[in-house]
């Protein structure tokens, strides 16, 4: 749990704090060295991100190599038109 | 709506890491060696430094900084046995301690006037691994009444550490406790790690441990570490056993 709330203070530097709403994906790379348990994880951080401030984002986890544990990136929603329709 | 990817690329670890780095730095600059206890609940952190307390006070300036989820009580157990400051630090839900608590709580001590710092972290064998606080090194305290393969299903944690003590030996008559196998499991998960096996309530192989801890402060490895390699070592705790199994 303490490694998601992490998660979720990385996610707020950079997105801030008003715009936490809007994260649709936090895109994470977690080496087998890690030391981290995936699913939990993965699940403490949609028990986070699901709730308020957050509201629809959704964690993903993407494999790397050795103990990576990072941030890779975010997917936020722009509050624009969604070029790929136009 | 438009979705936009916001590149990131920051390790999870990064803040509280430059955080420890600045700790690091300010101990090895005041020559304060510090060792982070780390622990499941109960398995005897409090008990052994109280004794360490009892035992070096008379000549080793000693600080702690101790964390724990709610209350104070470690930190006033372990008032009792020094005129210095305990910080206690509650972490109000928290399962760990962090660079930035241990950073606040050593501003209350004078490092110039300090020989010795002990961390004596949250009870908790998972979370604490992954924190660097900016020890010297991470000290895991097991204790026989937790089963052998503590180490195994706590890998990270023994990995981390580079020293190990084996807790509540005197209780080893009446368990079905297998040292070497525990010893065996640990070393599968950190073949450096080096060992002590104490009885906090008993006084059992503290003066192994003191011995090292003076050592740490001396800046000497003479009798830094009980090794339990030898089976001499070992012999008094499988007689002990074997008396009670006959």
């Amino acid at each position: 749990m303490s490694l998601a709330l992490e998660i979720c203070r990385i996610t707020e530097e950079n997105v801030g704090t008003d715009r936490l709403g809007d994260v649709r994906a936090v895109v994470l790379e977690v080496g087998d060295d890690a030391g981290v348990e995936v699913s939990n994880l993965t699940f403490c951080l949609e028990a986070l991100l699901g709730s308020p401030p957050f509201g629809r984002a959704r964690p993903v986890v993407e494999p790397a190599e050795g103990d990576t544990l990072r941030v890779k990136y975010l997917e936020v929603e722009d509050g624009g038109p969604d070029d790929r329709r136009t | 709506m438009a979705v936009r990817t916001i590149d990131v690329r920051e390790r999870v670890m990064a803040r509280n890491d430059e955080l420890a780095a600045t700790v690091r730095e300010r101990l090895a600059g005041a020559g304060v060696p510090s060792f982070n206890l780390v622990s499941s609940p109960g398995s005897g952190k409090t008990l052994l430094l109280e004794r360490t307390l009892e035992r070096l006070g008379d000549h080793l300036r000693m600080a702690v900084v101790t964390g724990d989820v709610q209350t104070q009580n470690d930190a006033d157990r372990l008032a009792a046995h020094t005129d210095r400051l305990v910080q206690a630090v509650v972490t109000n839900g928290a399962c760990h301690l962090d660079a930035s608590q241990v950073a606040a709580a050593l501003e209350a001590v004078e490092l110039a006037d300090t020989d010795l710092l002990f961390i004596e972290n949250v009870g908790n064998l998972v979370c604490p691994a992954s924190w660097d606080l900016g020890e010297t090194a991470k000290i895991v305290v097991f204790s026989v009444t937790e089963g052998e393969d503590k180490p195994v299903k706590y890998p990270k944690m023994f990995r981390m550490a580079r020293y190990a003590v084996l807790n509540k030996i005197d209780l080893l008559p009446h368990l079905s406790f297998d040292v070497d196998r525990a010893l065996a499991f640990a070393r599968e998960v950190n073949p450096e790690l080096e060992f002590f096996l104490t009885s906090a309530r008993t006084g059992e192989g503290l003066d192994e441990w003191t011995a090292f801890l003076e050592a740490q402060v001396r800046g000497t490895d003479a009798g830094a570490v009980t090794h339990v390699d030898a089976a001499s070592d070992l012999a008094p705790v499988r007689g002990s056993l074997g008396a009670v199994e006959a």
